[in-house]
């Protein structure tokens, strides 16, 4: 199991070089030249060609031959631009900002915690919600209240986001005045923007959780279960939940590393200072380093989800072992 | 350079709402994301904002007068100027304290001396401070570019005791600015916040966690900011003390906006700025009275303006006022004047038939279509110079305005009848590049160019991307023709004709990479003089250049439209609003 664990935490090296190497491409290789950016809106071409030469962004992008040739050090040749992005990465360093010149760090400290304030709870209870509401879809396949959960869950899939948080930031904070209609303040605050968030997600998650318990149901040890005189609730319980248990772990999984990276229709229209509004600036504004780092932590992240994922499953099923 | 349309925003504008201790008065604002509270590195609006409430410079704008003249702030009085305009001798206020802060023995603010504003002026020429406003004196002050490229070795840290020539104290309180050659826009750039006087201890103290504590001499201090979300200032009470201005541009008696003349500023003791992003959110939580001025944007506008462009009544019943604020920018087509479709050309002949080309395509552009679709927000634009500034002429009229017959005339004596190239018979077939990827207004108006172009024959394709994206393609002349603007830095039409200057050919500004070699010396000629009818001409020459040579269609400087609470006085427009808090006033509502 200790092998198994050390062997998959290794697999963060190759995973997260391979998204660095990924935004490098976009932004350094495809994308503009961060110097310009640095240099601002009256910049000289001179004062653009000093920004490069002090960060390096004059340096070759991925091999420096040239170096390597001049000084006979065979080490030189990683005196790139790439392989600069790795170094600092490898030190946990992720620098600053082009945008604000903040560290990032920093700014992630001070975004993680108001994403969470929105992401987990709606993760926890639309979860919870989601699950228990198709395990009752299950315990009353086909009849009118299992096609009513389907029929709502359609149309909750089919609308927009957008349409959810307009129509409730209208209705329930300017109209009713229930709630604020922005800010992050206190729980007052997140409550509506939670809300929202449930409802939104719920739709897709409860098809995916009843299909997964329609599927159990129809499986042979189900009947068996019910041959031996089990009632319906034990089935569902003891038997259809523990071994809907894998894939419903899967989707969760998947969803962590996205818990981090907040949501940025509701922080963006909610006034929620999270990683999700920080994210989507960079991205419109070219801030590499924010969007280096973003990458970096989330894929982290998801190599650390996956493997607790792959712990879980030898908890849900004993017949899983890990090699 | 700006390439997406803000027609929202509110010119610099700010919110208020009620709230606030009893007797208090607060002060509610919309402001963006800010880059910090360094002065050196505040290029964008929003920082500029914020760093202004806090810092102070020599000099700053008059209020109220227009044309926009430089008033005292620092100094005691504006400088004396040597008779070669080389010298400018300041006098700085006596008795001026910073802030009070932990960076100071006993965390009581000092005195500011001549020597504090050479050490800003240092810090601003520091090249390992990526100071984006080191432009100002670039070039400018003796000594300055030495200092700047000593400062770049990075495995030193700066000497800051290794003196600038041109930047010298005399005495405890004067001030002497050398320069290269005269530099008629000196004190325009010294109302930015880039020259704003900051002291050594607090740069020392905080380090690289400056930008995020703001030690300065203005009517505010920093108490609260939360990244990407509020900003709190309130009174600083060691402020060194301003008064109202007494004078005031014709009508401003009129309006009231000389009823506080004389008195001490600044009237609001706090100001809170909320960083909204949707306007949707915005829209509501002006409606709801929490935030007091808000821009209207395209879709909002038939809601609460009618089509005598006035106030529905049921805004005016709400005690809402409306602003109209002509804007000083120009939205522009750039040419670029490499490529050999619509560029400059190899040869004479070439370059005569590519003139007629880019005329064609500018005349082909209905500006008033442009104007109706956006409401009426937007004035058209007859040349670079933008509203406001020395050179502007509201009545002339644009050569290559809306004409399809001589559009039609000039494709044909380009080389393309019908929009086909005379010698192939191949349809003509260009591409435009714009920012605001995304963005509805930015589509609707590339849909148009692309139709008002096909009524003349040519195909035109329209490339959206991310604004990061359209400026790399800028910066490496990957364009045929792209949508830009520019906002000015200071009123002198010296600030937009630089978007045409060779030697600022991309990456610099000038994107069009337009090479005029009767233009650049035109251009280096008006960077030494003195505002002068003569000046004046110059600049309309160059414009009327810039309008002949074609290599950019001009097409609007905005007109923004917002809506204001009645309950703030002493609100005027201003096209550099940046301290101009200190001077509002909130009426108890």
């Amino acid at each position: 199991m200790a092998a198994y664990i050390i062997r998959r935490l290794f697999s963060v090296i190759p995973i997260t070089l391979g998204v660095l190497l990924l935004v490098f491409l976009i932004y350094r290789v495809i994308g503009g030249d961060p110097a310009v950016r640095l240099a601002g809106k009256n910049a000289t071409p001179q004062k653009i060609e000093q920004i490069r030469k002090q960060f390096g962004y004059d340096k070759p992008k991925f091999f420096n031959w040239q170096e390597a040739a001049k000084t006979g050090r065979p080490m030189a040749v990683f005196d790139a631009q790439f392989w600069q992005i790795v170094r600092q990465f490898a030190q946990l360093d992720f620098g600053r900002s082009l945008q604000s010149n903040q560290r990032i760090s920093r700014m992630i400290a001070d975004g993680v915690v108001p994403s969470l304030c929105i992401t987990t709870p709606i993760f926890v209870i639309e979860l919870f919600v989601a699950v228990a509401l198709a395990l009752l879809c299950a315990f009353y396949r086909n009849s009118w209240i299992d096609r009513t959960f389907v029929v709502i869950s359609i149309i909750g899939m089919s609308i927009s986001s957008l349409v959810y948080i307009m129509l409730g930031q209208y209705f329930f904070a300017f109209e009713l005045g229930w709630f604020p209609v922005w800010g992050f303040e206190s729980v007052h605050y997140v409550l509506l923007p939670v809300a929202i968030g449930i409802i939104y997600s719920l739709g897709g998650s409860l098809r995916f959780y009843r299909t997964i318990m329609l599927d159990e149901m129809y499986q042979d040890y189900v009947r068996t279960a019910f041959a031996k005189g089990a009632s319906q609730r034990q089935v569902l319980f003891k038997h259809v939940l523990k071994n809907a248990a894998i894939p419903i772990l899967t989707n969760v999984v998947v969803a962590i590393p996205f818990l981090y990276t907040g949501s940025l229709m509701l922080e963006s229209f909610f006034g929620i200072p999270g990683l999700g509004r920080m994210t989507v600036d960079a991205i419109y504004t070219g801030d590499e380093p924010v969007l280096f780092a973003m990458v970096f932590i989330g894929s982290v992240i998801f190599v650390i989800a996956n493997l607790i994922t792959d712990l879980c499953y030898t908890w849900a099923d004993p017949r899983i072992r890990l090699q | 350079m700006l390439s997406a349309l803000p027609f929202y925003t509110t010119g610099c504008g700010s919110s208020v709402a009620s709230g606030g201790k009893p007797g208090e008065m607060v002060y509610y604002t919309e402001g963006g994301d800010i880059k910090g509270f360094d002065p050196v590195r505040a290029s964008d609006v929003d920082s500029a904002l914020a760093v202004c409430k806090i810092y102070e410079g020599l000099v700053e704008y008059d209020y109220l007068y227009r044309p926009y003249r430089v008033v005292p702030r620092l100094a005691e009085s504006l400088p004396e100027v040597s008779a070669d305009g080389l010298t400018y001798t300041f006098r700085i206020k006596k008795g001026v304290r910073f802030q009070d802060d932990p960076c100071f023995p006993g965390g009581k603010g000092r005195e500011v001396t001549a020597e504090d504003f050479i050490y800003s002026f240092k810090r601003l020429m520091d090249a390992k401070n990526l100071a984006t406003g080191s432009w100002v004196f670039a070039g400018r002050v003796v000594g300055a570019d030495e200092w700047t490229k000593a400062s770049e070795d990075r495995s030193k840290p700066t000497d800051y005791s290794r003196p600038i020539p041109g930047f010298e104290a005399p005495s405890r309180y004067t001030l002497r600015i050398r320069l290269l050659e005269p530099y008629p826009q000196l004190l325009w750039v010294l109302t930015m916040q880039y020259t704003f006087v900051m002291p050594r201890e607090a740069v020392e103290f905080y380090k690289d966690d400056l930008l995020n504590h703001p030690v300065g001499t203005g009517p505010y201090r920093l108490k609260r900011w939360q990244r990407n979300y509020r900003m709190e200032f309130e009174r600083n009470p060691t402020f060194h003390g301003q008064l109202y201005p007494s004078e005031g541009a014709p009508g401003d008696r009129e309006k009231g906006l000389l009823a506080d003349a004389g008195k001490p500023l600044p009237f609001i003791d706090r100001v809170i700025f909320y960083n909204v992003r949707e306007y949707y959110t915005w829209w509501q939580m002006f409606l709801r009275g929490q935030i007091f001025t808000v821009g209207i944007s395209k879709d909002y506008f038939n809601k609460v303006v009618n089509t005598d462009l006035d106030l529905t009544p049921d805004m005016v019943k709400r005690g809402i006022l409306l602003r109209k604020e002509p804007q000083m920018d120009v939205y522009y087509l750039g040419f670029n004047w490499e490529d050999p479709v619509v560029g400059g050309g190899k040869t004479p002949e070439e370059a005569v038939r590519h003139r007629k080309l880019r005329q064609a395509i500018t005349c082909s552009f209905n500006q008033e279509q442009i104007k109706e679709t956006y409401a009426g927000r937007m004035i058209p634009s007859c040349g670079p110079i933008t509203p406001g500034t020395t050179g502007y002429d509201s009545k002339k009229t644009y050569p290559w305005r809306f004409n399809l017959d001589l559009a039609r005339k000039l494709l044909a004596e380009a080389g393309y009848p019908d929009g086909k190239d005379a010698r192939t018979g191949k349809r003509l077939h260009l591409s435009l590049d714009m920012g605001g990827a995304g963005d509805a207004e930015a589509r609707q108006l590339g849909e148009m160019y692309v139709n008002f172009v096909r009524q003349i024959g040519v195909e035109m394709t329209i490339n959206f991307s991310l604004q990061p994206e359209h400026w790399r393609k800028l910066e490496r002349k990957e364009t045929q023709m792209f949508s830009a603007g520019w906002v000015m830095d200071y009123p002198d039409a010296q600030n937009v004709l630089q978007l045409w200057y060779g030697p600022n050919e991309s990456p610099g500004v000038n994107h069009c990479n337009y090479k005029n070699p009767e233009f650049d010396k035109l251009y280096r000629s008006i960077l030494t003089m003195q505002d002068s009818p003569e000046r004046t001409a110059i600049y309309q020459k160059m414009a009327d250049m810039v309008v002949e040579d074609c290599p950019s269609a001009f097409m609007f400087h905005r007109l923004i439209y917002a809506l204001l609470r009645d309950y703030v006085e002493n609100f005027k427009p201003h096209d550099f609003p940046y301290p101009n808090v200190k001077f509002y006033k909130v009426r108890p509502h």
